[in-house]
């Protein structure tokens, strides 16, 4: 199989499914000619031409009422927002309009859409474009919220996103777009709520999204090392949330770590946490449930800064000791 | 019987369903409002009572394949859009035959399959969903036009702007209809917008803008169908200010502190439905014991679905976690 | 808060303790009674247990320091709570102004935390799956040790505690050590409580086990070891000894043991031993002879009134004396609980201070060895010693007659500084007497 990078799998993804299906279009800020603020674009203006991929003025708001509108007429819109702090800015047609509509109408009507934006500090971008609010967007029940931490979990994942009638809320992270993985070439769908186990192990069980899935998995190598068995679960979604994976994952290890880039509080390592603490392993449960997440702070410029926000690889490891009582 | 000077489309017995469907929405509403007065139904509601003409008149001239949006006051544009009172009445009573099965009530009713793709909670929430219902149309190359129906609060909203620009530079076939009632709540239009028009803003987004009197059904079929036969023909939005008054207060708890009776009044005196009876009977495409026919009918089918929607089934518990996804 | 660990006062003559090992390292979460380190103290070595719960933060002191009774020694707390650099100065604590502005930053850490008060409300820590599995094996929780912070009961602990409820014991150390020399713990005899295998006991098993090296073995003298060294040395050089030897006819001992044994037997489930009938006829005769119940203390003669007899025991690498107090008012039966008490007990490591001090008189018996006389060491500040030879028949002349009789020696050495060579004769034949016709000391 060949290798290709996480962004050119998203990019592959979206290109194989508008060949198949003409409902399929892209709209977003500088996605033409530009290629889009990280690239993923980059090309597809040239093939799919200006209809399909429709480069939009500034407005978030405006561009994602045009998604869920047009998704409830007939289209299967990918709506691109530059960088994912902008959803605060659409918001409304996101939380208020797409999740509820078909609620609201007694079940007539639905919005096929997905919402791809890249999340995630680690480029210096500061406050403002850093930012990682999943947690936002997955307590609003009608939409669906994926984080895919590889290239061949992007590819699969999208793929199921964009045939899903639902919003579905797609996170990229910035610093993921170069990593690469073997990625079939053919369109492959990666089911929306099935976790995936990235590394089995016995003594204690991390569940990490997006990024942190490859710090955690670091994380285990060093710990490994001292003879620490852990287990890496990358949900992929979190809405829905394999919670029955992490659950026998916990009741088989008995202890659990959650780790995000999202501020720690009111992240959606809680729901993780609680969702266990409530589950049938909490009785397997031998140490108090460890959360990792970014520090209660904006995300600040200076890089120093900026790394010390989010959990790294060491933060990992002395956690996982630590529901082990070892030093 | 003398031709009216009104879209060729518009037959003479159209006028009368339209005069009927006026006095539907006015007695539907004015229902509403006693329900909600003696506690019958529960939640809130917008009435638009005094604002029939606009809803009336820019539907009569679209077909069934066209769309439109709506507002939180919008039981008279759901009426004008073909809805049957039956099932917007269990709606508000909560019932499982209503439009949203009880889901909705009041602020969401939507007939999707109808081209009514909602009323909505949100002000000027509707905009860009009309923006993206015109652009399936336009992707699609499907012959429909959206009519989104806002109100004057509605224009200060940031996606009122966005959504106008984004529909004017990709010429999309949407045509928005400010209801201006001259009241956002209780900010006076005169308060909340510099601008003597409303219809003025289309200029910015490079689009035209037009004035109507919204108490004018007339008038409004016509500025709506040029409006419409435009966006058909691939020119793009139009922007329509129907200048027109709610009777009643903002929702069932305004004590109208904002306003004096005799404005009131005054706006009275130009009552949509009364005016439209005098050009008919005028013209004599309606005798007064036609029209009386007409109100009669109007007013069993507002009684009708009453007795249809205290008939109809309460949700089970059930229904809670359905719907949620698709 | 972190609390301090002192060098415990174990003797009211101690005044330093050498620490021999640590037990834990920093990091290491340590719960009430587990044994901390090992100190020597002038009287014998012993494993200081923790009076906390937490972790060990700091040590202040290393393997062969001679630390001041109530020194610091060391710091339990809260993981990664601060604690001072340098060990605090006991009394000048309070005198020091930086001192008391780390306190402060310490108790905000810990109130940081809220854990302070959670220490006395009487439930077990536990985890959920420790919990679950104590349920399912009906187990109390409080029975077993947590070695989680604050005592927190995990899984593993309750799994042990029933690995081990009917089996072996053994102490994390020593688990640890045995599990680096790749050791059966089956083959290794324990000797703390009810059994626990020790760190000592598995490295005694190593040196026992595997002495197949042509080269001698090296032992430093340490420990208990070198306490009974200095002791002996100074014993033998300081005080000049004496020592008297008599032969003791045992017939109408055996007679009364026998006859008493399964009356004691019964009333305390303790087995008479010659020991506890020689131990009263000495008390007996010491009332009589008070100058032998003397203590030399910095050149005065101490006329102790109670007979507090020394039992010298036998342990592992060296030699113990528990004393089993007023023996003179005490009964056969009283006499035989409390002397097996403590020899369970000096074997098992369990005395306390105060039940090796204080004995105004020693008996070392030898008797279950092939030994008839020996010259033993006094034990000071004591100023006579009895050793006990084996109980054997030998040819005896009776009126002009051989008889078989069973025959003991009995040997006093005393401290001619204090006592001289008549009394110690007459303490000696009026204890031979008192022997030979024990039925008096029935009355």
């Amino acid at each position: 199989m060949r290798e290709i990078t996480y962004l050119e799998a998203v990019r592959e993804a979206m290109s194989q499914e508008m060949r198949k299906n003409d409902d399929v279009f892209i709209l977003g800020e500088d996605i033409g000619v530009y290629g889009g603020a990280f690239g993923v674009t980059r090309g597809m203006i040239e093939e799919f031409g200006p209809e399909r991929v429709r480069n939009t003025p500034i407005s978030e708001s405006g561009i994602a009422g045009a998604a869920v509108g047009s998704a409830l007429t007939g289209m299967r819109p990918i709506l691109e927002l530059q960088f994912s702090d902008f959803i605060t800015i659409a918001l409304d047609q996101i939380a208020n309009q797409a999740a509820k509509v078909r609620y609201m109408y007694g079940g007539k009507g639905k919005v096929p859409m997905v919402l791809r934006t890249p999340s995630g500090s680690g480029t210096g971008a500061a406050a403002q474009h850093s930012q990682s609010l999943e947690a936002w967007v997955a307590h609003v029940p009608g939409l669906k919220v994926v984080q895919p931490s590889t290239a061949y979990d992007v590819k699969g994942l999208l793929k199921a996103a964009m045939d899903d009638d639902n919003p579905v809320i797609f996170y990229e992270h910035k610093l993921l777009y170069k990593s690469k993985s073997d990625v079939p070439e053919e369109q492959y769908s990666i089911p929306l709520g099935q976790a995936d186990v990235k590394r089995e192990g016995t003594d204690t069980t991390i569940v990490a999204t997006a990024i942190m899935v490859q710090r955690a998995l670091e994380a285990a190598d060093e710990l490994e090392k001292e003879g620490i068995s852990v287990e890496v679960i990358d949900p992929r979604t979190l809405v829905p949330l394999d919670e029955e994976t992490i659950i026998k994952s916990v009741s088989k290890t008995g202890r659990l770590v959650v780790v995000h880039e999202a501020v720690k509080r009111g992240g959606y390592g809680g729901e993780i946490a609680s969702m266990i603490a409530e589950s049938a392993a909490f009785d397997y449960l031998d140490a108090p449930i460890k959360r990792l997440g970014g520090a209660e702070s904006p995300i600040p410029y200076n890089p120093e800064l900026e790394k010390a926000h989010v959990p790294q690889v060491p933060d990992i490891v002395k956690a996982v000791k630590e529901t082990l009582n070892r030093k | 019987m003398e031709k009216l000077n009104v879209p060729e489309q518009i037959s003479n017995d159209k006028l009368k369903d339209i005069y009927k469907q006026m006095w539907l929405i006015r007695y539907f509403d004015e229902k509403v409002d006693e329900f909600f007065a003696k506690g019958m139904i529960h939640g809130t509601t917008h009435l638009a009572v005094g604002q029939e003409a606009s809803a009336a008149g820019a539907c009569a001239v679209i077909e069934q394949k066209d769309k439109i949006t709506s507002t939180h006051r919008g039981h008279g544009h759901c009426i004008a859009k073909g809805a049957t009172v039956d099932k917007m009445m269990a709606e508000l009573f909560g019932r499982t035959t209503g439009y949203c099965k009880g889901k909705g009530g009041s602020m969401h009713i939507a007939d999707v399959e109808m081209g009514n793709l909602g009323a909505n909670g949100i002000v000027a929430g509707g905009i860009p969903l009309a923006v993206g219902s015109a652009l399936t149309a336009h992707m699609k190359k499907l012959d429909y036009v959206t009519l989104c129906f806002f109100g004057d609060g509605a224009t200060n909203e940031g996606s009122f702007h966005e959504a106008l620009n984004l529909a004017s530079v990709w010429n999309l076939p949407v045509i928005f209809i400010c209801e201006n009632n001259q009241y956002g709540m209780s900010g006076s239009v005169k308060e909340m917008v510099k601008v003597e028009d409303i219809a003025t803003r289309s200029k910015s987004y490079g689009f035209p803008g037009v004035v109507v009197d919204g108490n004018d059904v007339v008038e409004m079929m016509n500025v709506t169908n040029e409006a419409v036969e435009r966006a058909r023909k691939g020119e793009g939005p139009t922007l329509i200010e129907a200048k027109t008054y709610r009777w009643k207060g903002h929702s069932k708890s305004d004590a109208k502190k904002y306003r004096t009776r005799e404005e009131e009044k005054e706006w009275k005196a130009k009552d949509g439905i009364k005016r439209f009876k005098e050009v008919l009977l005028e013209a004599n495409i309606l005798t007064e014991e036609q029209e009386e026919v007409l109100r009669k009918e109007a007013k069993k089918e507002v009684e009708d679905s009453v007795e249809f929607a205290k008939n109809s089934p309460m949700p089970g518990k059930e229904e809670l976690l359905t719907d949620v996804y698709a | 808060m972190a609390k301090e660990v002192f060098m415990p006062k174990l003797s009211s003559t101690m005044e330093v303790g050498t620490l021999l090992q640590w037990l834990k390292e920093e990091g290491d979460s340590v719960e009430v009674g587990e044994p901390l380190f090992e100190i020597m103290t002038d009287k014998i070595n012993i494993e200081v247990e923790s009076y906390e719960d937490g972790v060990l933060l700091k040590k202040y002191n290393q393997v062969d320091d001679e630390v001041p009774v109530n020194a610091v020694i060391a710091y339990i707390g809260e993981e990664n709570e601060e604690v001072p650099d340098e060990a605090p100065q006991g009394e000048n604590q309070e005198d020091s102004g930086g001192d008391s502005d780390n306190d402060e930053e310490v108790t905000q850490v810990s109130t940081n935390k809220e854990e302070t008060s959670e220490e006395s409300d009487g439930k077990v820590r536990a985890t959920p799956a420790a919990r679950r599995v104590a349920r399912e094996n009906d187990l109390t929780l409080s029975s077993i040790n947590g070695s989680g912070p604050k005592g927190r009961v995990h899984e593993k602990d309750v799994t042990t505690s029933l690995e081990t409820k009917d089996g072996r014991l053994i102490t994390p150390l020593a688990e640890k050590v045995a599990a680096d020399n790749g050791l059966n713990l089956d083959e290794i005899q324990g000797t703390g409580s009810r059994g626990k295998i020790t760190k000592s006991d598995v490295l005694g098993h190593v040196s026992s086990g595997t002495a197949e090296s042509e080269e001698p073995e090296r032992i430093k003298l340490k420990g208990l070891r070198k306490a009974v060294a200095d002791k002996m040395l100074a014993s033998a050089r300081s005080i000049p000894h004496v020592t008297l030897t008599t032969d003791v006819d045992m017939t109408k001992v055996i007679e009364v043991r026998k006859a008493l044994l399964p009356v004691i037997e019964e009333q305390t489930g303790y087995r008479l031993s010659y020991t506890e009938i020689i131990m009263k006829a000495t008390a007996h005769v010491l009332g009589n002879h008070p100058t032998v119940n003397a203590s030399l203390v910095d050149n005065e003669i101490v006329m102790n009134k109670s007979v507090n007899l020394g039992l010298a025991v036998a342990i592992d690498n060296g030699l113990i004396v528990p004393s089993v107090p007023a023996v003179q008012s005490q009964g056969l039966a009283e006499l035989t609980v409390n002397s097996k008490t403590l020899g369970k007990k000096a074997r098992n490591g369990k005395l306390t201070p105060d039940e090796m001090t204080g004995s105004t008189f020693t008996i070392s018996n030898l008797g279950m060895y092939a030994i008839d006389g020996f010259t033993p060491i006094i034990n000071p500040p004591e100023t006579a010693i009895l050793g006990v030879g084996r109980i054997t028949e030998k040819a005896v002349v009776v009126d002009g007659s051989i008889e078989v009789k069973p025959m003991m020696v009995l040997s006093l050495s005393f401290d001619h500084r204090a006592i001289d060579g008549a009394p110690a004769a007459a303490f000696l034949t009026e204890l031979k007497e008192r022997l030979e016709n024990p039925y008096g000391l029935l009355v």
